[in-house]
């Protein structure tokens, strides 16, 4: 397979985003994600990258979220709280 | 809004929402519909296509109501077992399913389920968009005991109501708060994505074979999602195609797969490149599905509380969307019954779980109930099916130069040398349950 490339077609080009002024993705301690998860699922299995890895800790671009329902349930140490955005807010297909 | 009283409140506008609300209005209830979303359907996601018989148990001859925005009617079903470059095909055409009654119509959700909300809405049912549910509000009934009696929205308003339905869809997080669903594991639920892949519809036409209005669905497995469990399809709408890809959560984490890389990868397969060959990607989308099974059948009702559609986790092979609205509408029935005693009590409402379990697809769900424990012990069970069949293929269809007698003789040693012949003989049992064949 491909090696995973930021540089691909971003598919949010498909998708209207409104997205709401608070977070709704918290990551709920970052050591864990230092020193526990070492291979860093949820930046593969999102499928709109919301999550990359940079200067050592987990970045959340909330914003990106298409509300698929899978982060908090794939990341292995159950270190994703997330709920659903503000009414109105977030994706719209 | 707040503080306002009605018999019933549903929570999501979705397939079991809104059949939940356009029934209860028809029966005279007061019924509060709410939406998170800009509009019903506008987070939703199918693959797909919607049962005509379940439907029709709500909306008889709904082919036939104003503005309703059905893309095909649906004649060819097909099951490729896909490999690198070749695919054993099984299927069936069947032009009957092109007349009415018809069997199923493929639908794009955003305009479905915003058509099917406003039939609620003509009913009576007050809807209201842009409107969050984060909590549950109880209401004492004795010294111990307690009824939900509303919803509290964000920001602390408050709509009471005689009965609650939680049709929130797959995360059930409402459902969860309740103490009536367990929090699901990885490996119990599905991550599909989807694309929109916009053509004319004249050329859906020549390249599915259909006529016009027609239309096809192909599901696919092993290739699309190796080396995880998962699926591909394609489903032509009116003047697009939808293409998904996914499988279980688990396994797409665990192996590090990207979902939106396996449907990229998908989607250059040779045999899947021509067909979409020249569609413009116009939507992107994805979602969980929940496949905890039988096993994990949330509580269906407490006092003044009735759970739907995916928040029950009321999924059967491919089927969703008919169990959804088959769900509201025996929630509909129960909260009627309710209303009409006067009585919200667990008791009550467990006529909704009687008629949930005397159900074709609870039965459905209780004799598939092992397919998520066998395709997380044998992950590779899909794969190696389709791998199988497809080099048995080439050989049975190779004009080669050995004796018919030899060619066998090589495939069935093939075909052990692989696995123990019972372990396949499984591996395609489960799988064609899996799919939705059997």
């Amino acid at each position: 397979m491909s090696s995973f490339n930021k540089a691909q077609r971003d598919p949010l080009d498909l998708v209207t985003i409104i997205p709401d002024e608070k977070p709704h993705i918290f990551i709920k301690d970052d050591k864990i994600c230092i020193t526990q998860c070492e291979n860093k699922p949820c930046t593969y299995y999102c499928p709109s990258r919301v999550y990359y890895w940079e200067d050592d800790s987990i970045k959340v671009l909330y914003k990106r979220c298409i509300e698929c329902g899978a982060c908090p349930y794939g990341c292995p140490y159950d270190n994703i709280a997330w709920q659903f955005p503000g009414g109105g807010y977030g994706v719209v297909y | 809004m707040g503080n306002d009283r009605y018999n019933a409140v549903v929570v999501g506008a979705g397939p079991a929402g809104a059949t939940a609300a356009l029934l209860m209005a028809r029966n005279n209830l007061s019924v509060a519909l709410l939406e998170r979303g800009k509009y019903p359907g506008c987070k939703n996601m199918t693959g797909g296509a919607i049962a005509s018989m379940p439907f029709q148990q709500i909306l008889p001859e709904y082919w036939n109501l104003e503005d309703i925005p059905l893309e095909r009617r649906v004649v060819s079903d097909e099951l490729w077992l896909l490999n690198n470059d070749s695919a054993v095909r099984m299927g069936f055409t069947g032009k009957t399913f092109g007349k009415i009654p018809y069997n199923k119509h493929t639908i794009l959700r955003h305009r479905f389920d915003n058509w099917y909300a406003r039939q609620a809405v003509k009913a009576g049912a007050k809807l209201f968009n842009n409107c969050l549910a984060v909590d549950l509000v109880y209401h004492k009934t004795g010294l111990l005991s307690k009824k939900v009696d509303g919803v509290m929205l964000e920001g602390g308003d408050v709509i009471h109501a005689d009965v609650v339905i939680l049709a929130e869809g797959a995360q059930g997080s409402l459902t969860q708060k309740a103490g009536l669903r367990k929090r699901l594991k990885p490996n119990e639920m599905t991550l599909y994505v989807k694309e929109v892949l916009e053509l004319p519809a004249g050329k859906i036409e020549d390249r599915f074979n259909l006529e016009r209005g027609e239309g096809a669905s192909i599901g696919m497995i092993g290739y699309p999602t190796s080396p995880a469990i998962g699926k591909g399809g394609i489903w032509t709408n009116k003047e697009s195609l939808s293409i998904i890809v996914g499988g279980y959560l688990n396994q797409i984490s665990g192996k590090g797969l990207n979902p939106l890389q396996l449907l990229e990868r998908y989607k250059r397969h040779p045999l899947v490149k021509r067909l979409i060959e020249g569609a413009r990607p116009a939507k992107y989308l994805g979602h969980i599905i929940p496949k905890g099974g039988f096993n994990k059948i949330p509580t269906l009702v407490d006092d003044g509380l009735i759970v739907a559609g995916d928040a029950a986790e009321m999924i059967s092979g491919r089927r969703g969307m008919d169990l959804a609205m088959m769900t509201g509408k025996f929630a509909a029935e129960a909260a009627a019954q309710a209303c009409a005693l006067d009585r919200y009590s667990r008791d009550i409402l467990a006529s909704y779980e009687g008629r949930v379990k005397s159900s074709f697809f609870y039965q459905n769900m209780k004799s598939h109930k092992d397919a998520e424990a066998y395709f997380n012990k044998y992950q590779d069970s899909d794969f190696l099916i389709a791998k199988a069949v497809n080099d048995l293929a080439y050989k049975f269809f190779e004009q080669n130069l050995e004796s018919d007698k030899n060619n066998i003789v090589k495939m069935a040693e093939e075909l052990i040398d692989m696995q123990p012949l019972g372990k396949s003989a499984k591996d395609i049992l489960f799988g064609l349950q899996n799919w939705g064949v059997l």
